[in-house]
């Protein structure tokens, strides 16, 4: 086996087993709010290394590309669905997503 | 059988957990188990067309990714307003 395959295969691995254990994550956690991180470590180290596995198989081409383009899109639209989600899961729980008169968040105190 | 359909093998498997988050809980923890799901498919698209040798599938992967990105925000802000 060449160096190169080698290197694949190690990628595709870590990216196999991080998204399962993140998946798993999603069974394991009950709050809402620690469950939402997992998303993220599946769209960056996950996708990443898929995108370094991808590289080292096809080089400079189309499949690259696309490769790029995706991890692109997934890198950004987590970002956004992520906010979306906790927002709306806020909002679902206590009528506002800013924080209410009894709490105490220490970020948002220092913003007034 | 090469190292990219074991990973897509593997990325399946992914699947079950994504599959039963989205079958219990309350209605935001359910559409959590969507949107993992949407990517898990998305990197199971990407790693199919390298397994197949068909690089022009990779579009099919692109297209998944902006669809879930559909979904999970009409979902989200639909479970947000009116649910």
């Amino acid at each position: 086996m060449k160096t190169a395959d080698l290197a694949v295969a190690v990628f595709l691995a870590i990216s196999v087993v991080s998204t399962g254990i993140c998946c798993s994550a999603l069974l394991l956690f009950r709050d809402l709010f620690q469950r939402l991180h997992y998303l993220s470590v599946v769209t960056t180290l996950s996708t990443l290394t898929l995108l370094v596995a991808v590289v080292i198989k096809e080089g400079a081409g189309q499949a690259t590309t696309k490769a790029v383009l995706a991890f692109i899109v997934l890198l950004l639209v987590n970002a956004v669905l992520s906010h979306a989600t906790a927002r709306a899961a806020r909002v679902r729980e206590f009528g506002q997503w800013t924080p209410t008169s009894d709490e105490h968040i220490g970020g948002a105190e220092q913003g007034k | 059988m090469n190292p990219w359909m074991i990973a897509s093998i593997g990325f399946l498997m992914c699947m079950i957990p994504c599959g039963i988050a989205a079958f219990r809980g309350s209605p935001m923890e359910r559409l959590l188990g969507l949107e993992m799901g949407g990517i898990v498919v998305t990197m199971f698209l990407l790693v199919m067309a390298e397994g197949l040798g068909r690089p022009n599938f990779y579009d099919i992967g692109l297209t998944m990714a902006l669809l879930a990105f559909g979904g999970g925000v009409v979902f989200t802000r639909f479970l947000e307003r009116w649910l």
